[in-house]
C-alpha cells in the first residue's frame, strides 16, 4: 500500500467535489465550478501570450523591427477591441471589430464554398447508368437523402402537396440522423464518465488498499 | 524598412482609414457607423478574391492576402481574451455588493490571477509554459495538469448521468417520427459495442451466434452511419453552408450590421 | 404492472445515477474483456499510415481538451506509436484553445518514453498552439514559418532540423487532426479542398456522426469515431505491431479498449430504460383510451 501523491489527491478532490452535483448543489461542487470558470481564463490568458503573442507579435517586433514594423496595426488593433468596455468612446472598437468578423466570415465563405458545398454535392449527383444493389442501396437512397432534406430546409416559398411529401421523406432521414448521433453521443459522454472513474479508482483508491 | 506594396496597402487600409474614420468621428456621429463598414468590405474581400486572382500584390508571397492572415491571427488571440474583462468587472461588481453567492467569485478570482499570473510569469522568464530547463513542470503546466485538466474532465463527465437520466424519463416514441429517432438510435446504440457478446456471455452454447449476429448488426450499423445519415448530415452540411455563405456576402456588403451593435438603418 | 412502471418512472434521479455510476465503474474494477470488431473507416486510416514510407511526414493537430480526453488520447497515441514505429517524422500542434497544447505535449511525453531512439527536433516536433486557426492553415499552405515562427520552447524553426525538409504542408504526407468541434472541419474544408492534404479525423463520437459526410464525398482518407474508433486503432497496432501489445494490456492506465467494457455495459442499461420508460408510456396511453 502506498499513499498516493499531493498531486493525485487534489484531483480526486476535484473530481469528487464536481461529482458531488449529483446529489445535489452544494459549496464544494460551487466552489469548483466557480474555480474551473476562473483557470479556464487565466489558461486562456496564459496560452495566448505565451504561443500566440510573444512569438508572432511581440519577438518579431523586438528581434526585426524593420522587416516587421507594420505588425503594430494588429496590435494596436487588438488594444482597440478593448475600448468597447469604456462607455464614452466605445464606438471606436468598431473599427477593430469589423475587421476581426469581416475577415474570418471571407475566410468562411471560401471555405464552406470550396469545401462543403462543392465536394457533398458531387458525391451526392450520382450516375444512374446501372441498377445494381450497391447503386440502390447505398447511391440512390444517398441522393434521395440529400435532396429531400435540402427541400425539407427550404423555406423560402411555401411547400405544395408535392413538396411536402418529399419534405417528410427527409424529415425521416433527419430522424434516422439524429437517433444514430444519439445513439454516437451516448458513447462519447459515457466515455468522459469511463476516463473520471479510471483515475478515481486505478490512480488513487487502488494504491491506497494495496492493489496498485 | 520593409515598404512592400502590399504590407503599405493594408497599413493604409487597416490603420490610415480608421485613424481617420476615429477623428472625424468625434465630431460627426453619422460617420462611426459608415466608415467601420468600408474597413470591413476590404477585410472581407481580400481573402475571398485572393482565391481567384493570382496577383502578386495580392496573392503572392509578398503580397496582401498572406500578411493579412498574420495580422489577424495576433488580432484572434486580443479577441480571445475579451471574455476575461467582462468577467472581472462583473465578479468585481459581485464582491463589492456582497451580492449572493459572491465568496466564490474570489474563488474564480483567485483561479483566475493564479493562472494567468503563471502565465505571465511563463512569458516574462522566457520559460514558457510547458516545462522548465531542468525538465520539471512549469507553474503554468502544474495547475493545467492538477487542477484544470481534472476540473474540465470532470465537468463534461457529469453528462453522462443526465442523458441516463433523460433516456429514462423522456425519450418517448410519441409519434412516427420520434420512433424513427429512437428505433435508429437503438440499433446505433446496439451495434457500436459487442452487447450481443455481452448478454451471451453466461451462455456458453449462444456465443458463436452471438458473434455472428453482433457482426451482422455492426454491418447494419456501419450502413445506417454511411447512408441515411451520410444523406442527411450532407444535406445539413449544404444547407447551413449555404446560408452562412450567404450571411457572409451580408456582412461583408455591410447589409447585416448588427455585430457591430447597429440596427436597421444605422 | 402499470403500477409498478409508474412507481419506476416516478424514481429518484439519484438512483439512476447510482445505477449508471455502478455500471461504468464495475468493469473497471472486474474487467470483462470483449471483443472489439473494426470497421472499415478505422481499417483505412490504419492502412493509410501504413503505407507511408521512413522519412515521410505526418503532421499530428492536438484539436481537443481534457473534456474529450479519454475519447481522442488513445487515438493521438496509437497513431504516434505507429508514426514512431515506422520512423515516420512527426510534426505536432495544437488549434483546440483549451487545454489542447497540454494534451500534446502529455501524450508526446508518454509515447516517447517509449521509444527511446526517438530525438526531439529530429524525429519529430512540437510546434505548441496557435490562435486563429483558419488564417493560420492559411498560412500552412504556403509557409509553416509564418503561422508557428517557433516550436513550443520558442526555438526558431530555422533551427530545427526536422522542419529543413518541410516548408510547406504540401510537403506533408498527412494530417491527422484529433479533434472535438469544428477545428477537424477547418483541415477538410480548406487544408484538403484547397491544398489536396490527405487527411484523417479522430473525432469525438459526439461529432462522428457528421464527419460521415465529408467521408462518403472523399475528402477524408480514413476515420477513427469515438472511443470505438481508438479501440479498434488500438486492436490494429496490436495486431501489426506485436511488441506494442504490451501498451495496451496494462492493468494500470486508461486504454480505449478497457473502456469499452463499461460503453457495453452502459449501453445496455440505457436501452432497457428506453424500453421501459416507452413500455410504460404505451400501456398509460392504452389505459387512457380504454378510459376514454
Amino acid at each position: 500500500m502506498h499513499i498516493p501523491g499531493i498531486e493525485t489527491w487534489i484531483a480526486a478532490f476535484l473530481t469528487l467535489a464536481a461529482m458531488s452535483f449529483l446529489y445535489k448543489d452544494n459549496p464544494f461542487f460551487r466552489f469548483a465550478e466557480s474555480l474551473f470558470a476562473g483557470i479556464s481564463l487565466g489558461y486562456f490568458i496564459g496560452i495566448t501570450l505565451n504561443q500566440t503573442l510573444v512569438p508572432n507579435l511581440i519577438q518579431p517586433l523586438h528581434q526585426d523591427f524593420a522587416q516587421n514594423w507594420d505588425l503594430l496595426v494588429p496590435g494596436l488593433l487588438g488594444v482597440l477591441l478593448y475600448m468597447r468596455y469604456v462607455p464614452k468612446i466605445g464606438w471606436i472598437s468598431r473599427y477593430a471589430l469589423s475587421i476581426y468578423v469581416a475577415y474570418y466570415i471571407g475566410l468562411d465563405f471560401t471555405r464552406r464554398i470550396h469545401g462543403e458545398v462543392l465536394p457533398q454535392l458531387a458525391r451526392a449527383i450520382v450516375p444512374l447508368t446501372q441498377f445494381d444493389s450497391h447503386t440502390i442501396f447505398y447511391s440512390l437512397i444517398f441522393a434521395l437523402g440529400v435532396f429531400s432534406v435540402l427541400i425539407y430546409f427550404f423555406f423560402s416559398k411555401e411547400q405544395d402537396a408535392v413538396t411536402r411529401r418529399v419534405a417528410r421523406l427527409g424529415i425521416w432521414f433527419l430522424m434516422i440522423s439524429f437517433g444514430a448521433a444519439f445513439g454516437f453521443t451516448v458513447m462519447g459522454r459515457v466515455a468522459l464518465l469511463i476516463g473520471r472513474l479510471n483515475f478515481l479508482i486505478l490512480d488513487w483508491i487502488y494504491p491506497m488498499v494495496g492493489l496498485g | 524598412m520593409n515598404l512592400e506594396f502590399g504590407r503599405l496597402a493594408l497599413v493604409l487600409l487597416f490603420a490610415i482609414i480608421p485613424v481617420v474614420g476615429i477623428a472625424l468621428g468625434i465630431n460627426s456621429p453619422g460617420l462611426r457607423a459608415r466608415i467601420p463598414l468600408l474597413v470591413a468590405f476590404f477585410a472581407g474581400a481580400i481573402p475571398i478574391i485572393s482565391l481567384y486572382v493570382p496577383k502578386k500584390f495580392l496573392s503572392g508571397p509578398t503580397g496582401m492576402s498572406p500578411r493579412l492572415d498574420q495580422w489577424l491571427i495576433i488580432v484572434y488571440a486580443f479577441a480571445i481574451l475579451l471574455g476575461v474583462v467582462n468577467v472581472l468587472q462583473n465578479s468585481t461588481r459581485k464582491i463589492a455588493r456582497r451580492e449572493s453567492g459572491w465568496p466564490f467569485s474570489i474563488v474564480l478570482l483567485v483561479g483566475l490571477f493564479a493562472t494567468g499570473g503563471a502565465g505571465i510569469y511563463g512569458a516574462v522568464s522566457r520559460h514558457g509554459i510547458t516545462s522548465l530547463p531542468d525538465g520539471t513542470a512549469t507553474p503554468f503546466k502544474w495547475i493545467q495538469d492538477q487542477f484544470f485538466q481534472p476540473l474540465q474532465s470532470t465537468i463534461f463527465a457529469l453528462l453522462a448521468f443526465f442523458m441516463a437520466s433523460a433516456a429514462f424519463r423522456a425519450f418517448r416514441a410519441r409519434n412516427t417520427e420520434a420512433t424513427i429517432l429512437l428505433f435508429a438510435g437503438g440499433l446505433v446504440m446496439a451495434g457500436r459495442v459487442p452487447l450481443l457478446e455481452f448478454l451471451a456471455a453466461p451462455f456458453p452454447p449462444l456465443q458463436p451466434a452471438a458473434a455472428g449476429a453482433s457482426q451482422a448488426l455492426g454491418k447494419l450499423t456501419e450502413w445506417i452511419m454511411d447512408t441515411p445519415n451520410g444523406a442527411a448530415q450532407s444535406g445539413i452540411i449544404i444547407g447551413a453552408a449555404l446560408g452562412a455563405s450567404s450571411m457572409a456576402i451580408r456582412v461583408i456588403l455591410g447589409i447585416e450590421r448588427g455585430y457591430l451593435g447597429l440596427g436597421r438603418g444605422e | 404492472m402499470a403500477n409498478v412502471l409508474d412507481k419506476l418512472l416516478s424514481l429518484d434521479r439519484r438512483w439512476i445515477f447510482l445505477l449508471v455510476l455502478l455500471c461504468v465503474g464495475t468493469p473497471i474494477v472486474l474487467p470483462i474483456g470483449l471483443p472489439v470488431a473494426t470497421t472499415g473507416s478505422t481499417r483505412a486510416a490504419f492502412d493509410y499510415i501504413e503505407a507511408l514510407k521512413p522519412g515521410d511526414y505526418v503532421w499530428i493537430s492536438f484539436d481537443y481538451g481534457p473534456s474529450s480526453a479519454p475519447e481522442n488520447d488513445p487515438m493521438a497515441e496509437a497513431i504516434l506509436r505507429q508514426c514512431f514505429a515506422k520512423k515516420i517524422r512527426v510534426i505536432v500542434c495544437a488549434f483546440y484553445p483549451l487545454g489542447g497544447l497540454g494534451l500534446a505535449t502529455n501524450s508526446l511525453a508518454k509515447v516517447t518514453a517509449q521509444f527511446p531512439n526517438v530525438r526531439y527536433g529530429e524525429d519529430y516536433v512540437n510546434l505548441g498552439y496557435k490562435d486563429g486557426a483558419a488564417a493560420a492553415m492559411r498560412r500552412l499552405g504556403e509557409n509553416i514559418a509564418e503561422a508557428f515562427p517557433a516550436d513550443v520552447n520558442g526555438t526558431s524553426l530555422t533551427q530545427i532540423p526536422i522542419m529543413k525538409g518541410v516548408r510547406s504542408i504540401r510537403q506533408v504526407q498527412l494530417v491527422v487532426s484529433v479533434a472535438t468541434g469544428v477545428i477537424g472541419e477547418y483541415w477538410i474544408t480548406q487544408v484538403h479542398s484547397q491544398i489536396g492534404t490527405p487527411i484523417i479525423i479522430g473525432p469525438t463520437a459526439v461529432a462522428a456522426p457528421k464527419y460521415y459526410a465529408y467521408l462518403n464525398a472523399g475528402q477524408l482518407v480514413g476515420m477513427l469515431g469515438g472511443m470505438k474508433g481508438a479501440a479498434e486503432y488500438e486492436k490494429l497496432l496490436s495486431a501489426r505491431y506485436p511488441d506494442m501489445a504490451r501498451f495496451y494490456q496494462t492493468t494500470r492506465g486508461f486504454t480505449a479498449t478497457k473502456g469499452m467494457d463499461g460503453q457495453t455495459v452502459i449501453h445496455a442499461v440505457i436501452i432497457l430504460f428506453i424500453l421501459i420508460g416507452n413500455i410504460a408510456y404505451m400501456s398509460r396511453r392504452a389505459a387512457q383510451k380504454k378510459g376514454a
